[in-house]
């Protein structure tokens, strides 16, 4: 009897729990008329789903209801577009400078060692106090008296003095000739934003203070947030017309903006299916992929295949440890790796096609491409590596672009025929695969292959590299795996050690690994012409040993390279003036130095799914009308968030 | 008097050890994080805007200096010590000046409200459930409750979490995809309503599953206990089931149970971080998670410290409560 | 020998465990057999139902899931198996020798186990994983598994231990003139053995979860493909939310079925050696 039973009720709860599974299975298809059928928003706010703008908050905030942001600290995404302003953007999609509280743009004396800034009128703080040249000189000499807040060193090396020669005009009298102290005012990412002086003034210390209630120098103010970090609601101001982002764009804006981390890019792909989330910054190739399939008022930058946005100003690459004694140390074998990988396998079968190639450190961008890129491609087909003695060898394949198109072909996907703008889908050419030539310079160079055709050292111990990555960077993992099998491929073993991204980037800054997939240093760009900014932390005078951290010294060099020829270049840039006709040149003469001795093998630009779903709110940027930097996080998507208007059939009384 | 001294005083007295020990360790493990937290925020603000390196040098010093973290680390101990007699747990260094009470304050109700109302009733279901299956384990319904409870234990939490997920906040969307509640901390039903709302996907993925560890456990004391001779005598005596059941058998098992709950419940302040993750519920388990990533050491410490002296207290109680709970055991 | 015959003939459960365990044994020494490297990629099409070629299906970048559980079962069963075996006789010799020693020894022993108990668990492996430079491998893992369940059940047993020696026999024993290790193998042991069991198949399902949450976080060696990181990889390539159940429900089936028959084959034997019910059982043949 006992036997039966137990076989029995076994059977039982195998059977059903097989039912449910499938069950499951079964539902998707149902999803759409589910989701959208419901009208009860889930929102965690009290406010009608069509007055607000549900954007993608990236992390979870360790705390709210603070807004000095001038403390070092978590980042603060979005909100400090929406709330803040200073002098002066650069769009990061066109390019332009943009002149925000400051009229026009700054006007140095010859020598660089002063800086007048004349300042908009009419641009009001929320409490209705005028934004006056007091507020300016008021936040630098702030800052520049508590070190150890944002900016605060910087301001404190580079301004003598500060001050006002009337209302709107203001003086800089700079210790050290600076052609590029605007930048400290104008904004990529973020820059000094300023402080109410009527407010400020007022309080003892500056470090602890909350800025709470905020006064709001940007469109919106502060409505209400998560305790917990989950979410944060801005509303509108009344008087949003006196304001930069709304003088610049004449648009008001939705009447609040929400920005909410629901998690991983799953979470994301179901909020945007429930129309929860009207635009997000990025989730990974699946994720989109569902996104596509369940959300069908959702797209990305194009409206089909590759969809992604390609023109964040960064790129990935793959970089070895210079500052070890290793064989990688020899340029001639990092040029044997270079020419071990197929840019096509990796940029199609691992990353789907959707980004673009670059083989110079610089990111493919339609504007960074017509500086760089397209003046240099000539100099690229006439380069030459020496493989032996006196014998040459061209490495550069500008077929890379038309290959990929003929592989997207094979997967149905549309793609233009012209090459100039299949150039502008996938990217430049890159190094040709080509084993012969790399197991030449490999052989060349000592080392040889053992009877399982692995390779040997020159000391004749098999050879392994170890690379670093972080998984939750998607690319930069993909492209590992890539490498891995390419180079399996030719003989060589790549050990991956994943790692969490935070652990990962310590490693990094310490110098603590052999190779590293990763992205930044020479490979982020600026929008504008100058490299200074992601060169400048690579000369050899702030060069940090391994085993001491780069972020402690400012350095951007975790490859620790030391050369006497980028030293040169970085000095003569750092003295010109970003407009300068020089700096394109060096510019240049940086990325030909960088692949002639191929210091990291750069592989794609960056590419982000920045997504909106159109079921509500329209008028974001796109491929077809590129007008403004789709990067809403950063601190110009001030602007851009501004142009975000409601769809007309969901408010057919408008 | 006599009671006090010898059981009471030294009891207490292993309580101060243990916690003292026990933070002493938390103290000294997180500072052998690589790198530190001067050096991750210096590179977090470095990812976002160029730093010029000929003003870093000064910047770290101010950092250093405010962090706190000047001295040597035994001056640091010293001045910790100081502090949290205090009442004060020094600031976050991920979130400088924060102080780190007030990031607590923020993630605990949630965590500890969550986790203590799971683990009551999972104890309860797990206890009821696993006695009666226990006792009667022939029936057929109780051997595919059984069978059910075997299968579902092995199953990760985060597996479950995650269908529960899918099936309920995508498939059918019923429930809310992100926080403990909607709208302002009131009195109103449709706050405190909102909070169920929140809290029910979480809840019955812990629910169900520690369900399922309680059963197996109850399970296995019952079976111990109803082959025993009282069990046995009170059968013969024609005692009703649910008197043997109720007066008998779970009496009995009471004893282990009841410091098992006791310890769980010590244990609720660690947070439960694979729960905030999955269904973007608030609590502290992501602040430590976090916490550690960025080497804040006065986070963990701070996190851990509720922890500590959580279970401490809890085997604390649970030990000065056993001559309560059965009459066998006397204070010695 | 004769006990394994004894408990096949008698007890279904113990059957059915020992079933699905020479099954779990034959999957992993089948990977020994596979005909691709664990670590291997694109070897087969991609992202394909379970189907006669692929019973498992195969996952996001080309490999087979059928085979990679092979080497996940391996790797997990090795890892948690580790764990127990360090854990474990760790604890049993520190619990029963506090037990037995009793006075100063015990509580200065116990003051020690109680300040690592105190500390979470979950929050500390974190800790530890971040700290160890090159992150965990799959034998640091087992290791620190391992290192972490030791004050716990070092507590129980312990407490059994005591109990043990309160009970009658013991004095009877004593009275006897049993010496003091006799009395601990032949009396006690006995006794203990069953509750070791059960104990061991619990902290056998502790390192096995902790392996997998571990692994969801990103926390250990994700290159190496164990329960946990078919779980991680399965989830990094979105199979739940492509409709890929397979890539998944492998390697959560798989560990389910382990755990069920380790757990089956603990409560027959457990309650095979437990003295009483051995009396019983005497007493029903008779």
């Amino acid at each position: 009897m006992k036997i039966r039973f137990d076989i029995i009720s076994w059977l039982i709860v195998v059977g059903l729990s097989s039912v449910l599974s499938l069950g499951c299975k079964d539902q998707p298809g149902t999803t759409e008329t589910t989701s959208s059928s419901s009208t009860k928003s889930q929102l965690p706010v009290d406010v009608p789903r069509q007055d607000v703008f549900v954007v993608d908050q990236i992390f979870r905030y360790s705390i709210v209801e603070n807004f000095n942001l001038w403390m070092p600290g978590p980042p603060s995404p979005t909100r400090q577009g929406l709330i803040m302003d200073t002098l002066w953007y650069i769009d990061q999609e066109t390019g332009e400078p943009i002149n925000a509280l400051a009229s026009q743009p700054p006007i140095y004396n010859k020598d660089f060692t002063q800086m007048t800034v004349k300042l908009r009128s009419g641009v009001y703080w929320s409490d209705r106090v005028e934004f006056t040249a007091d507020d300016l000189v008021f936040t630098v000499n702030n800052l520049k008296s508590h070190l150890g807040m944002n900016w605060s060193t910087e301001l404190d090396l580079f301004v003598k003095k500060v001050e006002k020669l009337d209302d709107y005009t203001v003086v800089f009298d700079l210790n050290l000739p600076n052609p590029r102290f605007h930048y400290y005012f104008e904004v990529r990412y973020n820059a000094v934003w300023m402080q109410p002086k009527h407010i400020w003034q007022e309080v003892e210390d500056p470090m602890t203070f909350k800025f709470n209630p905020l006064v709001s120098l940007g469109a919106y103010e502060y409505a209400d947030a998560d305790p917990a970090g989950y979410w944060e609601l801005f509303k509108r101001r009344d008087d949003w017309q006196r304001t930069t982002a709304g003088m610049l764009t004449e648009k008001e804006g939705p009447p609040y903006i929400m920005t909410i981390f629901y998690g991983g890019s799953e979470r994301k792909a179901i909020a945007m299916a429930r129309h929860e989330l009207d635009l997000f910054m990025n989730v990974d190739y699946e994720a989109f992929q569902a996104v596509l399939q369940k959300t069908p008022t959702a797209r990305s930058w194009y409206k089909s295949f590759p969809w992604a946005y390609p023109n964040e100003l960064n790129g990935r690459y793959f970089g070895f440890n210079l500052g070890q004694d290793t064989v990688l140390n020899n340029k001639q074998v990092r040029w044997a790796l270079t020419l071990a990988l197929d840019i096509v396998d990796l940029q199609t079968e691992y990353i789907g096609g959707v980004a673009r190639v670059t083989a110079i450190p610089q990111p493919a961008t339609p504007r960074l491409m017509e500086l760089y890129h397209d003046p240099l491609e000539e100099w690229l087909k006439s380069f030459q590596i020496e493989i032996e003695e006196g014998q040459f060898y061209h490495p550069y394949d500008d077929s890379v672009t038309e290959r990929i198109a003929n592989w997207a072909k094979t997967q149905e996907y549309n793609v233009p025929t012209d090459a100039s703008k299949l150039r502008l889908m996938f990217g430049t050419g890159w190094w040709k695969h080509d084993l012969k030539v790399a197991e030449r310079l490999l052989l060349n160079n000592g080392f040889t292959r053992n009877a399982n055709g692995q390779w040997l050292k020159p000391d004749g111990k098999l050879w392994t590299i170890s690379m670093i990555v972080a998984p939750d960077e998607v690319d930069i993992y993909r492209l590992a795996i890539g490498a891995q099998d390419q180079w399996a491929d030719f003989g060589l073993k790549l050990e991956l050690e994943t790692l969490q991204r935070d652990p990962y980037s310590t490693r990094n800054y310490m110098g603590e690994f052999e190779a590293i997939s990763s992205w930044g240093n020479a490979t982020s760009g600026d929008a504008t012409a100058d490299k200074w900014q992601s060169i400048f932390g690579l000369h050899s005078r702030f060069y940090t040993p391994v085993g001491k951290s780069t972020a402690g010294s400012g350095s951007s060099n975790t490859l620790r390279i030391k050369s006497k020829e980028m030293d040169s270049i970085i000095d003569e840039l750092d003295r010109l003036h970003p407009e300068d006709q020089r700096v394109v040149e060096l510019g240049q003469a940086f990325m030909k130095l960088w692949i002639e001795n191929m210091y990291s093998i750069v592989t794609i630009s960056f590419k982000k799914f920045v997504t909106t779903d159109e079921h509500y709110w329209t008028g974001f940027p796109t491929s077809e009308n590129p007008f403004i930097q789709p990067l809403y996080w950063f601190g110009g998507g001030r602007f851009t968030l501004q142009h975000v208007e409601p769809v007309s059939q969901i408010a057919p009384n408008r | 008097m006599n009671l006090l001294k010898s059981y009471l005083l030294p009891r207490i007295a292993q309580w101060v050890i243990t916690v003292f020990i026990g933070i002493t360790v938390t103290f000294i493990i997180p500072r052998l994080i690589p790198g530190d937290p001067v050096e991750r925020t210096l590179s977090s603000l470095g990812s976002l805007q160029t730093l010029d390196p000929r003003a870093v040098e000064s910047l770290k010093e101010a950092l250093a200096d405010l962090y706190g973290l000047d001295g040597t680390q035994f001056d640091q101990y010293i001045n910790f010590w100081k502090r949290l007699f205090k009442g004060d747990l020094g600031p976050s260094l991920s979130a400088f000046p924060t102080p780190v009470i007030e990031i607590i304050a923020k993630g605990l109700p949630w965590t500890v409200g969550l986790l203590t109302t799971s683990t009551l009733i999972s104890w309860s279901l797990g206890i009821a459930l696993g006695t009666l299956a226990g006792y009667s384990p022939k029936r057929l319904w109780w051997q595919i409750v059984d069978k059910a409870f075997i299968s579902i234990y092995p199953i990760p939490h985060y597996i479950l979490a995650l269908i529960l997920v899918m099936v309920f906040s995508y498939y059918f969307p019923i429930f809310p995809l992100v926080g403990g509640a909607s709208g302002k901390p009131t009195l109103s039903w449709t706050y405190i309503s909102s909070i169920f709302e929140h809290s029910l996907l979480p809840a019955t993925s812990l629910i169900v599953l520690s369900t399922a560890f309680r059963f197996i456990m109850a399970k296995a004391l019952t079976t111990t206990v109803a082959g025993s001779d009282y069990v046995g005598y009170a059968e013969t005596a024609g005692l009703s089931k649910w008197r043997i059941v109720l007066f008998y058998v779970i009496q009995n098992t009471m004893l282990p149970q009841v410091t098992d709950l006791g310890l769980s419940l010590g244990a609720v302040f660690s947070g439960a971080l694979i729960i905030e993750i999955v269904f973007s519920y608030p609590g502290i388990g992501y602040s430590l998670y976090m916490g550690v990533f960025q080497a804040d050491f006065n986070l963990i410490l701070g996190i851990t410290i509720f922890s500590i002296v959580g279970i401490a207290t809890a085997a604390l109680i649970v030990d000065l409560s056993y001559p309560l709970l059965d009459p066998r055991v006397r204070y010695k | 020998m004769k006990i394994l015959k004894d408990l096949f003939k008698h007890h279904l459960a113990f059957r059915a465990g020992a079933v699905i365990v020479l099954l779990v044994f034959l999957l992993v020494s089948l990977s020994f057999f596979s005909p691709y490297e664990a670590t291997e990629r694109r070897v087969v099409p991609k992202n394909q139902a379970p189907s006669l070629n692929h019973i498992l299906g195969t996952t996001a970048l080309g490999q087979d899931v059928f085979w990679l559980l092979t080497f996940a079962i391996r790797n997990s069963l090795m890892v948690a198996g580790l764990a127990v075996l360090i854990g474990r006789s760790i604890a049993v010799l520190l619990g029963s020798f506090s037990g037995y020693m009793g006075g100063g020894v015990d509580k200065v022993l116990q003051s020690i186990v109680d300040s690592f108990i105190v500390i979470p668990r979950l929050p500390l492996l974190i800790l530890i994983s971040v700290i160890v430079k090159g992150g965990l491998n799959l034998w640091g893992l087992a290791l620190l598994l391992g290192f972490l369940d030791i004050f716990w059940p070092s507590k129980r047993y312990r407490s059994q231990i005591l109990s043990l020696r309160e009970r009658e026999f013991t004095y009877t024993a004593v009275f006897s003139g049993m010496n003091t290790f006799n009395i601990i193998l032949k009396e006690h042991f006995p006794f203990f053995i069953p509750y070791l069991l059960a104990d061991a198949v619990s902290g056998f399902l502790w390192a096995i979860g902790m392996e997998i949450t571990l692994a969801i976080l990103g926390l250990c060696d994700l290159t190496r493909p164990t329960i946990g990181t078919m779980i991680y990889w399965g989830n990094y390539y979105q199979a739940l939310l492509s409709q890929r159940l397979w890539v998944l429900a492998a390697p959560v089936i798989g560990s389910i079925f382990i755990v069920v028959a380790f757990y089956l084959i603990s409560t027959s034997l457990s309650e095979y050696l437990d003295p009483r019910t051995r009396l019983k059982r005497l007493g029903a043949s008779q």
